[in-house]
């Protein structure tokens, strides 16, 4: 591996992003090991295309998390974790009054959206593009990213309105600007 | 938008990711993923002294001095890897687990993987818990489909949530995560080996090197060779941890072949998710395994049922 030019080029490229880049990976898949996974999964890609890449291989890494994130990356076993859920919801609180900030939990509903909401959340207000540069990343219409972008965080609302109901712990969480 | 909402939920993202670090050997890792889908290339192309240098060299790494029982390790998995890379029949895997029962019938690219409602009641108690409500009616129901549709002769992918008679197409296949690394549908909490594309998934998994020991175990009356891989434990992700009060999770599979075709007839899988309030929690799934002829009728399951009248949706919409 370290005789290998591509592997050597790639872990200096690493080395500068690598961190920036899994915490965008978590924040697509939700967790840290499926971020790994994804980021692994993207890096792979480049490796295959590293020779070929003209331009920013951050750019080309970025476009590959975000394309594997929003084409059902690991999407099976809906029901599953349905059902968990479900069963969770089912038992008593274990700290009812457990510290749950606002924003921590904003970010745990975004999680729940599909994953093209997500991604384009993601890319809106952590990578902090504009629409027009996230339209460039996803390769959609500048309309679809508006679009999306708005059902994603309407979505934000309803969710949190349904998780007050769900859990008890997230009771006291109120959305400014958050319908009645 | 209040864009109140907005910063609040880029503080959140921040706050959510700021112990977050790339692991050590990132590139090397993909590299090596890299490596080992190529071989697997090399493996599927009908080279049969690749495939079975490819599986001693895995094996022998993961067995170490034993090398008498190393080799009769690999032997055995180079002879599944074959057998799976060169068969052409229709895959159908039937799999009941704690979470209820799906099927798997693949040939080829096209492939239909069912999710059932479970057949347990409301009130059942598993390990000492007490399991999930839903409506009486959706009981033992198909719940969602995932796999391939032909639409005007051109294969895509679908996926259908039935209660809410609703689908969407994607001009994307189903396809298999790596199975060497340690998440595959660990993420979801579920059973660790459920997959779409079971011929692929068992490939790497056997590529992986995960195997470590074998034994001859009668299945239903039919002796069978077993391969058991090792046991793989992984910290829950922190909002699914959160929600079902563990922290912990560790996975077991064993495979279970026929010792004269090779092919695959049992696959066991075992979650024990435990470290939280909830204790400890074991799910477990088994599927057995048919390889049947390729008929017309039984390439025809092989494709997702998309009711009529169910209402195609973008998977934006939660599909």
């Amino acid at each position: 591996m370290a005789d290998d030019p591509t592997a050597r080029e790639l872990e200096f490229f690493l080395a500068e992003r690598a961190g920036r880049l899994m915490r965008t990976a978590v924040l697509l898949t939700g967790s840290h090991d499926a971020g790994q996974d994804l980021l692994q999964t993207a890096l792979e890609r480049l490796i295959r295309h590293w020779r070929r890449l003209d331009g920013d291989p951050e750019g080309y890494l970025l476009r590959t998390l975000y394309n594997l994130a929003t084409d059902g990356f690991r999407r099976r076993g809906r029901l599953q974790r349905k059902l968990l859920l479900m069963r969770a919801g089912t038992q008593p609180i274990a700290d009812p009054i457990a510290e749950v900030d606002l924003r921590d939990a904003l970010v745990r509903l975004m999680l729940q959206l599909p994953a093209r909401q997500r991604a384009v959340l993601v890319l809106r207000y952590w990578e902090q593009l504009t629409e027009a540069e996230t339209a460039d990343v996803l390769g959609w219409p500048e309309g679809t990213v508006k679009s999306t972008a708005a059902r994603g965080l309407q979505r934000l609302r309803e969710l949190a309105d349904g998780w007050n109901h769900a859990d008890p712990a997230l009771a006291h969480v109120k959305l400014r600007g958050q319908h009645a | 938008m209040n864009t109140d909402v907005e910063g609040l939920l880029r503080d959140g993202m921040e706050r959510f990711t700021e112990d977050v670090s790339a692991p050590a050997g990132l590139a090397r890792a993909a590299a090596s993923l890299h490596r080992r889908r190529v071989a697997i290339r090399a493996t599927l192309a009908s080279s049969a002294a690749v495939v079975a240098v490819s599986a001693v060299i895995a094996v022998v790494a993961v067995a170490g001095p034993q090398s008498g029982r190393a080799q009769t390790v690999a032997y055995l998995t180079s002879q599944v890897r074959q057998a799976v890379a060169s068969e052409n029949m229709v895959y159908v895997g039937r799999t009941t687990s704690t979470y209820g029962p799906s099927t798997v019938w693949a040939y080829g690219q096209q492939s239909q993987w069912v999710e059932y409602w479970p057949t347990a009641d409301g009130n059942q108690v598993v390990n000492g818990q007490r399991q999930w409500d839903f409506p009486p009616q959706y009981r033992g129901q198909a719940y969602s489909a995932e796999g391939t549709v032909r639409v005007g002769g051109k294969l895509m992918g679908a996926y259908v949530i039935y209660p809410d008679q609703k689908y969407n197409l994607s001009g994307q296949l189903p396809t298999q995560g790596s199975a060497c690394t340690t998440m595959g549908d660990l993420e979801l909490g579920g059973p660790a080996v459920v997959s779409v594309n079971w011929k692929s998934f068992i490939e790497q998994m056997l590529a992986c090197g995960a195997a470590s020991t074998t034994g001859r175990v009668r299945v239903d009356g039919v002796e069978t060779t077993k391969i058991t891989g090792k046991p793989v434990t992984v910290r829950l992700a922190p909002a699914y941890g959160r929600a079902v009060r563990e922290k912990w999770v560790t996975v077991r599979w064993a495979l279970y072949v026929n010792p004269v075709t090779y092919l695959p007839v049992r696959i066991v899988g075992s979650t024990k998710t435990y470290g939280g309030s909830a204790g400890a929690t074991i799910s477990s799934a088994t599927t057995n395994v048919q390889w049947l002829r390729p008929t017309k009728a039984n390439i025809a399951k092989t494709l997702v049922t998309i009711p009529p009248g169910f209402q195609q949706v973008s998977s934006q919409a939660g599909v």
